[in-house]
């Protein structure tokens, strides 16, 4: 063989592929607050929570190709690929809404009880089973996900939500927000199998089938809780940003992601060794991930600023914040707003000369 | 409060469910926490007499209680 070898790549081009990078980031609407992706269709869904919608994204070109009215407020989406249907939660209307995942048509709307406030939801393909958390209720609601039936209703605690299930072994796991522990059951026979104590504000669990992990985010002391799916008992747990709430595993259980509401960033965890690698920035608020196992990007909800961030190569590092907040050693800048109890207008000046704290905080 | 749909409802909804105490602020456009380059909640600013911003962030209850224990020894 004779000839010149093709160059080697260099430049601007080739830097980029050394660090994560943010390719989109579409405006969706109000609150998106979860993502569930249709690799071979190319499609995500995104449970908008404010608009009351479903919104499905071309992945390819990362623009909105439908929305779909759902419940009240539907918080979590899940994708049963067999019957392509979505399911939301839809926390303000009690009710479970199945949507046709191809035509954008709602195929069913089941009720789960009077003032429940449905806020997560779990997954059982193998078994044809769907489980929606009830956080005020503190029950997990069966449903059967070809019939559109609830088969069952299983006894949890205060602020059941989010939902993993372990389909090797037929057991779910529901966290318990405002109880601190996860309510373990049998997902064939539906009977509570035990009782798991966990830290404080448990927001979103998990399951690595590879590494035969169950991970917890701990919502109110920024740390991911790590336990064994073989014995039940919790291995350690990883420091993150402020208030993870929502979680994804990469399709070869590899790496572990975090989205930190309160901080607008993704944590990015080793999965193997347990331990935070990098952070990517992304909207303001994220409320839950996915990745497209076809492309690897990452795909975040951001509640606040109502996106979708698009992530190519999330699993390297890349430009971060810095540690010290840019407005830390900073005047405060003047705020004038109304006060939510008297509608009176109050501003900076009232707080002058005084040590105080102001607590951003959002029921979204 | 950075609430931008149905901003007075939502707070007091919220802040009775959670017990919230103290004086609640609406910023309904999200300009006042965009001017702070806040990106999430919940995140705790804290200001010294100064008009100084000293934290931001601070809030697993370790983090705020070092935070104000630090901004009251001066």
């Amino acid at each position: 063989m004779t000839g010149n070898l093709p160059p080697r790549p260099s430049g601007p081009a080739c830097r980029a592929e050394r660090a994560h990078t943010v390719v989109a980031e579409p405006r969706l609407g109000a609150g998106p607050e979860a993502v569930a992706v249709d690799t071979a269709a190319r499609r995500a869904y995104v449970a908008c929570s404010r608009d009351d919608a479903v919104v499905a994204v071309d992945l390819d070109r990362c623009v909105p190709v439908w929305r779909a009215g759902v419940g009240r407020e539907p918080i979590p989406v899940v994708l049963d690929l067999p019957s392509r249907r979505l399911f939301t939660a839809d926390a303000r209307s009690d009710t479970v809404t199945v949507l046709d995942a191809d035509t954008a048509v709602r195929v069913a709307q089941i009720p789960v009880g009077k003032d429940a406030y449905p806020a997560g939801l779990g997954h059982d393909p193998a078994r044809r089973r769907i489980f929606c958390g009830n956080t005020a209720a503190g029950t997990i609601t069966a449903i059967d996900a070809d019939r559109l039936e609830v088969i069952g209703t299983i006894p949890a605690e205060l602020g059941a939500g989010s939902i993993a299930v372990d389909g090797e072994r037929g057991r779910g796991y529901c966290a318990n927000f405002m109880s601190a522990s996860l309510t373990v059951f049998d997902t064939e026979t539906l009977r509570p199998l035990g009782r798991i104590a966990v830290g404080e504000g448990p927001c979103k669990t998990v399951v690595n089938p590879v590494t035969d992990q169950l991970y917890v985010a701990g919502s109110l002391h920024s740390t991911v809780l790590r336990l064994s799916l073989a014995t039940g008992r919790p291995l350690d747990e990883v420091r993150v940003e402020r208030a993870p709430v929502g979680m994804c595993v990469a399709p070869d259980g590899s790496r572990l992601y975090v989205c930190n509401r309160g901080a607008g960033t993704v944590s990015v965890v080793d999965a193997v060794g347990g331990t935070e690698t990098h952070r990517v920035t992304v909207g303001n608020g994220p409320g839950d991930c996915q990745i497209d196992a076809a492309s690897g990007r990452l795909l975040v909800s951001n509640a606040g600023s109502g996106t979708l961030t698009v992530v190519d190569r999330p699993w390297l590092p890349g430009a971060e914040r810095p540690p010290v907040h840019a407005a830390v050693g900073k005047r405060v800048p003047e705020f004038a707003l109304v006060d939510a109890r008297t509608g009176e207008v109050r501003t900076t000046r009232e707080w002058a000369e005084k040590r105080y704290l102001i607590n951003f905080f959002a029921s979204w | 409060m950075w609430e931008t749909r149905d901003a007075r409802a939502e707070a007091l909804a919220f802040a009775d469910v959670w017990n919230v105490a103290g004086p609640i602020l609406l910023d309904e456009t999200g300009d006042y926490a965009a001017a702070l380059g806040i990106t999430g909640v919940p995140t705790n600013v804290l200001v010294d007499a100064r008009g100084i911003v000293r934290a931001v962030g601070a809030v697993t209850p370790a983090e705020l209680e070092q935070a104000v224990r630090e901004l009251l020894s001066e």
